[in-house]
């Protein structure tokens, strides 16, 4: 028998152990929502025309893996150029995402194609960081009152999909090295591996949509934090460059201020690289200005997702640490999504200018202002 | 600072370190439930209720580093345990003993070997430190000066490259990958581990030497044949040997060496001290490690919680856009004295809360040579008690039970410590 002694700390041990099992059964009930959202999370409602398909229709080797995504076709009845916008390539930058969705929901294709793939990552929306206390869900109420959720994901695939990381990571095409944790991010995985890891995988699947598809365009939406200095900006790759100027000067003249930089051609991996190198297709990756991601950001929750508003990023945007005009600046989810939904058109406009043949036009889309003044909600379906 | 700005994130920021102080000095609590229960107070003042998710969340956030040390440890403790380390301590001392400066350099290696090897200092103090402290005490070592060198050295050894977790912390922080950060931390650390065992050690083990190796010390050798009754051969040698193929492949050659990850290298490493034809029971080994190792895996807990509330409050916005607040000729002493100060909490925990910042607040100077300097300054933390990692396991290992007469020795090194990392921060264009 045990001694008397032994009692109180077996007693306690065994309080512990339930108090410690009762608190994992919570925290895996809330994380597994993350995996399993129900139907009304990360919900698309396409405009008709739209036809669905599945990455692993490029790239078997995804079929029945957590890398296999959704894929949307719409061809408008005029021939002419190739489409392609990725959302969701990191899922903690939302306005990405859901610039894409609004694009999924609203685009009515009377020349040419477009190609959306909503969630580019789906295993980056499974989870979010440690320590960065990110929301698991934000979300917006449409014009018939319902409410669309959309998950807020992490930067990289969830290590439930990749794990461990190596210490270094080789990128297979180049041979360059990086942090070891960049494995897992998509827009350092480009152009892919088809026997590499679930990220590679998935980098290799889009390639191959490229191909097959004939894309002219290629757009990648991101979003950066504020004290980075790529922020409102499009990146083109070398042979995209011109027809990013010319947007550029567009959206300059419709009062959206962005910055235009080259694509770095020793920065391997990324999609604007990659894309632009290995095939034909013009590539551009187009970043707004996301606060609840950002290092300086205060209090984090749904509502810093949506409105921007921080009085952290107040004070650092005075100490001159911003690369954004802050306190003129409007950093709303709506205006940022306007800006992506904006440049994606011009973008597809202008392109015949650059390609022959290869024009697209898209309508039904929502102007940046009417955007940035009825809201994002005004634009999703119920 | 304004009310505005110090409102209501500066009250959470002083409630929560008031009640970690409270649970760890009042109640006597463990650092890591300590910090869970600031945790806990933190969201529950803010409004946030008991975030379990969150909480778990941030626990998570070291997981990586935790399986690390709880593997680099079994891996020390093979070595312990099949007798290699006592036996190249023997040789060392055999070989040096009448050279007091070659001797002083070379336990100051040791002592930073395994710091250098897991990142850890208490991983270097529990080991070399515990090995190399009878030989200290036995030279004439003073009993306060061996806890401080071993202390300090193990700090050092953290610091020193190949795995230097503090600067893989900071450098994350800007999506900096830990890479070229070799010779900034030998400049950061080596001259300070000479200085340091020229300091606190040399003059005794001069002393020692006038005494000569044929000298009355009879004891000494008796000690000397104790530790060295296992012979120093290569396969003796086998774990370390193939911790360098397996962690060097990986380094040297990525393209054709495996990927193992470092715990599993180490714990490979210790599987080959069964070759080693030492007869020593691995089950023992690796309870001793877990539980060398608890403590430390305990306060990374505990750190994660506490920063991912400090996350979720404002809290880690309003510390880092403060500090940046600074004036520049502030920034360089609130970088001195707010790292290791904050260090109290773990020198990992003032890497991320305090040095992200101050790296962001300095770009444009070469990041790699201010994060390898600032990396330096925030182990200095491991000295600040109530957790002084480093400090409290040098204390008693040495067998000093009041840790503040270490501390008062380990001052001056510290404070040239920090000044040598401002100089290089302040110099670093010029690497």
């Amino acid at each position: 028998m045990f001694e008397k002694r032994y009692l109180a700390s077996r007693f306690s041990a065994t309080l512990l152990l339930l108090g410690a099992v009762a608190v994992a059964a919570i925290s895996a009930h809330s994380y597994l929502r993350m995996h399993h959202p129900g139907p009304d999370v990360d919900r698309v409602v396409p405009r008709e025309g739209f036809v669905h398909k599945r990455l692993s229709d490029y790239f078997q080797g995804l079929q029945d893996t957590p890398a296999d995504t959704d894929v949307y076709v719409q061809e408008g009845e005029q021939p002419g150029g190739t489409l392609l916008v990725l959302g969701g390539t990191h899922a903690n930058e939302p306005a990405g995402v859901v610039a894409a969705v609004v694009l999924l929901e609203n685009a009515d294709v009377k020349r040419g194609r477009l190609i959306i793939a909503p969630y580019a990552n789906l295993m980056a929306r499974t989870h979010t960081f440690p320590q960065d206390a990110h929301p698991q869900t934000f979300g917006f109420e449409t014009s018939g009152g319902v409410r669309r959720t959309f998950r807020y994901g992490a930067r990289t695939t969830n290590p439930v999909n990749e794990w461990p990381n190596p210490d270094i990571y080789i990128h297979p095409a180049s041979g360059q090295t990086m942090a070891g944790v960049e494995r897992s991010n998509l827009n350092r995985a480009h152009p892919g591996v088809a026997d590499g890891g679930m990220t590679e995988q998935l980098a290799y699947g889009f390639m191959q949509l490229i191909k097959q598809e004939d894309v002219d365009l290629a757009i990648d939406l991101h979003e950066a934090s504020p004290e980075y200095p790529v922020v409102d900006a499009l990146v083109a790759h070398e042979r995209a460059m011109e027809l990013a100027a010319m947007v550029t000067m567009e959206l300059e003249f419709e009062g959206i201020p962005i910055r235009l930089e080259p694509s770095p051609k020793n920065l391997r991996g990324l999609s604007h690289r990659e894309w632009g190198d290995q095939t034909d297709v013009l590539a551009i990756l187009m970043e707004t200005c996301n606060a609840s991601a950002g290092r300086f950001r205060g209090r984090t929750g749904e509502a810093l997702v949506l409105t921007g508003e921080d009085k952290a990023y107040d004070k650092a945007a005075e100490l001159g640490r911003l690369y954004v005009p802050w306190e003129s600046w409007d950093k709303r989810i709506a205006e940022r999504v306007g800006r992506h939904v904006t440049s994606v058109k011009l973008l597809a406009e202008n392109l015949e200018f650059v390609r022959d043949d290869a024009g697209i036009v898209i309508e039904g889309l929502p102007a940046y202002t009417s955007l940035s003044e009825e809201g994002v909600g005004a634009y999703l379906r119920d | 600072m304004t009310v505005e700005w110090f409102w209501p994130e500066g009250f959470y920021t002083l409630v929560m370190v008031g009640v970690f102080a409270l649970a760890s000095f009042a109640f006597r609590q463990p650092i890591a439930v300590a910090l869970a229960i600031a945790a806990i107070v933190g969201a529950l003042i803010s409004g946030n209720g008991v975030p379990v998710d969150h909480l778990i969340e941030g626990a998570f956030g070291y997981l990586d580093t935790i399986l690390i040390i709880v593997c680099a440890m079994i891996f020390m403790k093979t070595v312990q345990h099949i007798g290699l380390m006592e036996s190249a301590a023997a040789w060392m001392i055999r070989r040096f003993r009448v050279l007091p400066f070659r001797l002083t350099m070379g336990i100051t290696a040791l002592l930073m070997l395994p710091g250098m090897i897991t990142g850890s200092s208490s991983a270097a103090v529990l080991t070399a430190g515990a090995i190399v402290t009878p030989t200290l005490l036995r030279l004439g070592v003073p009993p306060v000066k061996a806890a401080a060198a071993i202390a300090l050295a193990a700090i050092y050894g953290m610091t020193a490259p190949p795995i230097n977790i503090p600067a893989m912390i900071i450098g994350g922080g800007i999506d900096m990958p830990y890479v070229g950060f070799g010779i900034p931390l030998l400049i950061c650390t080596v001259p300070l581990a000479i200085f340091t065992g020229m300091l606190l050690v040399y003059p005794s083990l001069k002393q020692s030497a006038a005494i000569g190796p044929g000298g009355e010390d009879k004891e000494l050798e008796v000690e000397l044949d104790r530790m060295a009754r296992v012979r120093l051969t290569p396969r003796l040698m086998l774990p370390f040997l193939v911790l360098v193929v397996l962690l060097g492949g990986e380094r040297l050659f990525p393209q054709i060496a495996p990927s193992l990850g470092m715990p599993l290298a180490f714990l490979l490493a210790a599987a080959s001290g069964l070759l080693t034809g030492q007869k020593w029971n691995p089950m023992e080994a690796a309870t001793e490690a877990v539980q060398a190792a608890l403590p430390v895996a305990g306060i990374l807990v505990g750190v994660g919680m506490f920063i991912q509330i400090m996350t979720l409050t404002g809290v880690r916005g309003f510390f880092v856009v403060s500090a940046l607040a600074l004036p520049a000729w502030l920034l360089y002493v609130g970088i001195a004295t707010s790292l290791p100060l904050f260090g109290a909490v773990s020198a990992y925990g003032s890497a991320t809360v305090l040095g992200v910042p101050f790296l962001l607040a300095l770009l444009g100077r070469d990041e790699i040579v201010v994060g390898s300097a600032l990396s330096l300054i925030a182990g200095l933390g491991d000295l600040m008690p109530p957790t002084a990692l480093a400090g409290l396991f040098a204390a008693q290992v040495v067998g000093v039970k009041n840790y503040f007469k270490v501390l008062k020795v380990c001052l001056l090194p510290a404070v040239v410590t920090a000044a040598w990392g401002i100089l290089i921060i302040i110099g670093a264009d010029w690497f």
